[in-house]
């Protein structure tokens, strides 16, 4: 936030005396003054001979303030936005599906935690490839090399016969290919940094419809935020938080359906429990727990948090056995 | 001289009469401020101006308690003969966890209005005065937080002008920024003139911005507080005590580590507790619902309560 010196010139009110006035309360920028107490501040002008200037410039602070803030939607906004904006996303992954009531919704971050080889990438490479084909793009954050073309080239091919065309004119199959773009992060700075490009990118280009990104794929977060959870810091989880601030922020103001992936780690009395702590608990809109059993190909999705869908519902799909 | 004694024994009298009954007390105040009863919070009395932190792990049904809670208060008291028995006042939800699902609350405001309806339909025009009463702010970091806050008094004035009081204030969840703000404590810890940590000066803002509210818009407000440190301590003690002694693991006694500074602690004024039902009755897939389990903590009221939470709304189970 601006320190009071910058807004000089644009809100006269707030000249030097003023300023001054606030520095002597250790009042520097906005922040400061947002965290002192409003009723001494007036007191303490009361007590000056210019109270009145500087009781104006408080005002002008405060009505700074408030235009710096959305106003205050009531329910009918909320769910004519939702109706219009927020749409379903099908994944192509019926146990998703049929639990979610048609796919990913936009503006929602939906966390998919299982164990090892429990169809985690498969999920999110078919919700990339169904997407995509049906004309939105898609931004692949892929953490452990298992992002893998040649899987969604069959996934697409195998559910519309779109075949892989000549060089020279590219094709439908080239087409959905060229939607999907796909990012290669190793640590929690560099997804930072790729989402604050994505952010600006978002805010100033205006993309055709067709070309609009629809899903964010993270697979998987948990790798970028276990190694800095550890040690006795709050940073660890202060980034954690951060990171899912972020996702939820460019997910709403987009209306972008953000997708990540979490791992299980022990839990009480030998039993696993999903990866990342309590505190992350608290930041998925929705969590859906994936299992399978070793050796079958029948891939169990069952909900573990969700506003309105009780917890354990559960259903079950096949996984699609690839050669390539 | 008899008129000064009698007027000495007329003060001395007066003084020992007292200025009003205790039953003319009663009813003055609670003209003022009356006792509300809020289901499924409806154990205990409730006054506005009273400070309710609903606490509990990751998922119990703390976010489905506020807007059942919410629709209880958008809800008339009375409408083309049907008594819904509500506050008919407006809500304001803060939403700090950027997690509300507004098609939750239409879908239990729109059971809701079906039950008490004769005919089975949904009343639009009853639907959209309950939708519009109920107001929604959402921050994401704790100076956001606190900008609204500064500017709720003027928007709330605004609001009031165009008829519409705000009598209930939710905070969802009050925990939201304790990590990032006590990360922050770092930062400026490097410039002199802070004198108090970035995560007590925050909370204290936060305290007095509300309790500055409340004085001119006197509100109910509930703030739900998700727990962020697992229970690592009680299985620690259970394997200690295992060989000794039977520990009979009561989940009531679970503790959970209060991570809110004292500023906040002090400010609530009722305390609750919600988690999991430990025993879940056998549910067929076709039923949406699940069980929790109520504890009243401030004040202490020995006999938990348990909770549905249906398609139709979180209700007592009694």
């Amino acid at each position: 936030m601006a320190p009071l010196k910058s807004m000089e010139k644009e809100y006269p009110l707030i000249d030097s005396h003023f300023q001054s006035f606030c520095a002597s309360h250790a009042i520097f920028s906005l922040e400061d003054f947002l965290l002192y107490d409003l009723h001494s501040l007036i007191a303490s002008a009361d007590n000056h001979s210019s109270s009145i200037t500087f009781k104006q410039g408080i005002d002008q602070l405060l009505s700074v303030i408030d235009t710096q803030l959305p106003p205050l939607m009531n329910g009918l906004q909320l769910l004519e936005d939702a109706e219009c904006n927020k749409r379903l996303l099908p994944t192509g992954f019926k146990g998703i599906d049929a639990l979610l009531g048609g796919g990913l919704r936009a503006g929602q971050l939906t966390e998919l935690v299982g164990p090892s080889s429990s169809g985690k990438t498969q999920a999110c490479l078919t919700s990339a490839s169904t997407v995509a084909k049906n004309g939105g793009s898609v931004i692949y954050f892929d953490t452990g090399n298992s992002f893998s073309p040649q899987h969604i080239a069959h996934l697409v091919g195998q559910t519309s016969g779109y075949v892989i065309g000549n060089q020279a004119e590219p094709g439908p199959l080239q087409k959905v290919m060229e939607r999907i773009i796909c990012y290669s992060v190793f640590d929690i700075y560099q997804m930072f940094d790729v989402l604050q490009q994505l952010k600006i990118n978002l805010k100033s280009k205006i993309v055709e419809p067709d070309r609009r990104v629809q899903l964010l794929i993270v697979d998987s977060i948990s790798s970028l935020i276990t190694p800095i959870l550890g040690g006795s810091g709050p940073q660890g989880h202060a980034l954690m938080i951060s990171a899912g601030y972020l996702l939820k922020k460019l997910a709403d103001e987009h209306n972008i359906a953000v997708l990540v992936t979490n791992h299980m780690v022990a839990g009480e009395g030998g039993t696993s429990k999903p990866a990342l702590g309590e505190s992350w608990k608290s930041v998925p809109h929705i969590r859906l727990l994936l299992s399978r059993e070793y050796g079958s190909n029948v891939c169990n999705v069952s909900t573990l948090k969700h506003p309105s869908v009780a917890s354990d519902r559960a259903a079950k799909c096949v996984l699609c056995i690839c050669d390539c | 001289m008899n008129k000064k004694e009698d007027n000495e024994k007329g003060g001395v009298k007066g003084w020992i009469d007292g200025d009003e009954t205790a039953h003319y007390t009663l009813r003055r105040i609670s003209a003022l401020r009356s006792t509300l009863l809020v289901p499924p919070l409806h154990r205990v009395p409730l006054r506005l101006g009273n400070v309710i932190e609903i606490f509990g792990p990751s998922p119990s049904a703390k976010t489905q308690i506020l807007i059942q809670v919410a629709i209880n208060c958008v809800l008339p008291k009375e409408w083309n003969g049907v008594r819904y028995g509500g506050f008919d006042h407006s809500v304001l939800f803060l939403d700090l966890d950027c997690r509300f699902d507004i098609s939750r609350l239409s879908q239990m405001l729109t059971h809701r209005i079906m039950e008490g309806n004769a005919i089975g339909d949904c009343d639009k025009t009853l639907y959209d005065l309950c939708m519009q009463r109920f107001l929604y702010a959402r921050c994401s970091n704790s100076f956001e937080f606190l900008q609204t806050l500064k500017s709720l008094h003027y928007r709330l004035k605004r609001e009031k002008d165009h008829g519409v009081s705000v009598q209930l204030l939710l905070i969802d969840s009050i925990g939201a920024f304790h990590w990032v703000d006590r990360a922050s404590m770092f930062l400026s810890l490097k410039e002199h003139n802070r004198k108090k940590l970035f995560l007590q000066s925050v909370s204290e803002a936060v305290v007095q911005d509300i309790k500055k509210l409340l004085q001119v818009h006197p509100m109910l407000v509930i703030a739900t507080k998700s727990v962020i440190f697992g229970n690592t301590y009680s299985t620690a003690s259970e394997e200690v005590n295992g060989c000794s002694r039977n520990v009979t693991r009561s989940p009531q006694h679970t503790q959970y580590r209060e991570y809110m500074p004292s500023v906040w602690q002090s400010f609530v004024t009722h305390r609750i507790l919600l988690r999991r039902s430990d025993d879940q009755p056998v549910i067929s897939n076709s039923e949406n619902s699940s069980w929790y389990v109520l504890e009243w903590l401030l004040p202490r009221i020995g006999l938990p309560d348990k909770i549905i939470v249906k398609d139709n709304g979180v209700f007592v189970d009694s």
